[in-house]
């Protein structure tokens, strides 16, 4: 019923939206016109913060919680003066290469203060089975150094950090652009990262169950200007999905399903579900909005270049001979 | 009477060739392509290269292996590539350079050679590297075409590798990539595609043929059937080269349930190949 509720009204808020004058503009056959680069770059995270009660903040909160962001950026070149020793963390980046957005998400002008519009209480519901095993992989994968596929696929280059191809594709540290490209039977969503490429097909037959590409097989059709997409088939490496900005576990088995309305020239309104009963108390809901950007996107090679795995793994195999 | 069936069967397929080959000519003249919106010739589609231009863009005869040593009685596979048998072996190409050799300078030709010699450590293509262009044109793997009204965008299945091609000159690129800078115009119904900007680690074959970073790539695509296109690139890199060059090749539309692309997503395909050594416990 809650989850019903909760639907209805990001739904109304879609339609809502479009109603105030804006008229959806449309590809050559028809279709709603989503083409174009968009960001999901926010300082409002996936999950709601623990001292945040409500999923709306009013303008003080919202530019405190902007503040923080700010904040917390600029902490990461705060490095103490002189060497580190040996051994220590000298952290992952400088602030110059992080870009992870310095608003908090909007949602039909309202201040958002987590992703997950449901549960209310803005966490991802995990059954009591399922939580601790949840810690238990997250804590093996981020200590295990004994072979590469254990690592997470960030490293690997395998897709991008965390979720941020998805589905549901999340705001990630960097890189949080994407283009829609369409035809007739398909929506083509590149993500910046790893240039990872979203194919959805419209109307379309599943894939084979042997087949389990990275980002699952998604398939849409529109429901008036909507797209509605239903994923499922992932890869089974893609399970657990850990970045700095969020930490998900999903399953193989997981279904996702996103809604995509162009609620005006300059934003899409992104609702998403997740259903998978192994995992979750509830399907959970998040909403997001993709505002659009200037482009273009340049190439995000990561394997090429992946200086990270193998210098982790020898680093691992240099501590035990020590 | 043979000689007589043989006599007629000649003229008669003389005749059918003469008047299929008439036949197309006039064809190719007549023929209208499919056009978007905006009045361009639609190249949108998935499309593929039906030839083995990825092995060796020259002209080469049929071997064992890619990569050869010398053995007791002539040439046999390195040892790497033994156990592939006729799966590894290479069949002979004619080739798509015009005029047949591509013009290097005399040290650049040393260092092709050196190159093929080294093809399994040194070809991006073994450890999943981006392809760069106009490699990624003809990869043993299917393209697609995306076409409409402000995009003009290459999601090519092998590497999971993308060309976003601009459709005005956008300058000098920022920074040189795998994949360089494109920028589309057209001259009447063909299109044609200027990339710089890329960097000089990418190969055109496995038979380490290079360039520079320096290199312009300029490819011409023309329709000829709904079915075909005329594929042409003209490599200009003053550093490797002795003039500009050419290659041409057609490329072929799949169709039907062909008609779609699963990505060739290679990266978690060569872990073993560049992590393996570094496994806690690295196998045999």
């Amino acid at each position: 019923m809650k989850i019903r509720y909760a639907l209805l009204t990001c739904l109304c808020l879609a339609t809502s939206m479009q109603t105030s004058g804006f008229e959806t503009p449309r590809m050559a056959w028809g279709h709603p016109n989503l083409q174009g680069i968009w960001t999901n770059a926010t300082v409002t995270t996936l999950v709601r913060p623990e001292e945040v009660e409500q999923l709306v903040l009013n303008e003080a909160e919202a530019a405190a919680m902007e503040k923080g962001g700010a904040e917390a950026i600029a902490a990461i070149d705060d490095l103490p003066e002189g060497d580190l020793e040996a051994g220590e963390d000298v952290g992952g980046y400088n602030a110059f290469w992080v870009d992870p957005g310095t608003r908090v998400l909007r949602v039909n002008g309202e201040a958002r203060s987590s992703i997950i519009v449901d549960p209310e209480d803005g966490q991802i519901p995990y059954t009591l089975l399922t939580r601790p095993k949840y810690y238990w992989r997250a804590y093996n994968m981020l200590n295990t150094y004994d072979n590469p596929e254990e690592r997470p696929l960030g490293e690997r280059c395998t897709v991008g950090f965390g979720s941020t191809g998805g589905p549901p594709m999340l705001p990630v540290l960097y890189n949080n652009n994407y283009q829609f490209i369409q035809t007739p039977d398909q929506v083509l969503i590149l993500v910046e990262m790893n240039h990872s490429v979203r194919n959805i097909r419209l109307d379309a037959e599943p894939l084979p169950e042997v087949i389990r590409p990275w980002m699952g097989d998604s398939i849409g059709h529109w429901e008036g200007d909507t797209l509605v997409v239903r994923t499922t088939q992932f890869h089974p490496q893609q399970d657990l999905r850990l970045a700095i900005k969020h930490q998900v576990m999903m399953s193989k088995d997981s279904v996702v399903e996103e809604r995509f309305t162009r609620v005006s020239e300059s934003e899409i309104n992104y609702v998403f579900t997740i259903t998978d009963e192994n995992l979750y108390s509830q399907p959970w809901i998040g909403e997001q909005t993709l505002r659009s950007t200037q482009g273009p996107i340049y190439e995000y090679a990561c394997h090429e270049g992946n200086y990270a795995l193998p210098n982790i793994l020898s680093g691992a195999r240099q501590e035990e001979e020590s | 009477m043979p000689s007589q069936r043989l006599m007629a069967t000649t003229f008669i397929s003389l005749g059918l060739s003469f008047s299929l080959t008439l036949g197309s000519v006039a064809n190719a003249r007549a023929y209208e392509p499919p056009r978007t919106a905006d009045g361009k010739v639609d190249f949108s589609g998935v499309w593929q290269v039906l030839n083995t231009a990825n092995n060796n863009l020259e002209p080469q005869g049929g071997r064992a292996a890619q990569m050869m040593r010398e053995g007791p009685a002539g040439p046999v596979p390195v040892s790497e590539l033994v156990a592939l048998g006729a799966a590894g072996a290479v069949p002979a190409s004619l080739g798509v350079v015009e005029g047949g050799l591509i013009p290097y300078k005399d040290e650049a030709l040393a260092q092709r050679d050196e190159n093929a010699k080294n093809w399994i450590t040194q070809d991006p293509e073994v450890r999943c590297y981006l392809p760069g262009i106009p490699r990624a044109t003809y990869m043993p793997h299917p393209f697609q075409i995306i076409q409409n009204e402000g995009v003009l965008f290459f999601n090519y299945a092998y590497a999971g590798a993308v060309r976003n091609v601009a459709l005005s000159d956008p300058g000098p690129a920022p920074i040189d990539s795998w994949m360089g800078e494109s920028w589309a115009r057209w001259e009447d119904d063909t299109l044609i595609v200027t990339t710089t900007g890329q960097h000089d680690q990418s190969w055109f074959d496995r038979a380490g043929n290079y360039h520079s970073d320096m290199m312009t790539v300029v490819e011409r695509f023309t329709r000829t059937s709904d079915h075909t296109i005329d594929y042409m690139a003209t490599m200009t890199d003053e550093q490797v080269f002795t003039r500009p060059w050419t290659i041409r090749m057609p490329l072929y539309k799949r169709i039907g349930s062909d008609a779609q692309m699963l990505k060739f997503d290679c990266v978690e395909y060569v872990e073993e190949l560049i992590y393996g050594h570094l496994r806690k416990e690295p196998l045999d």
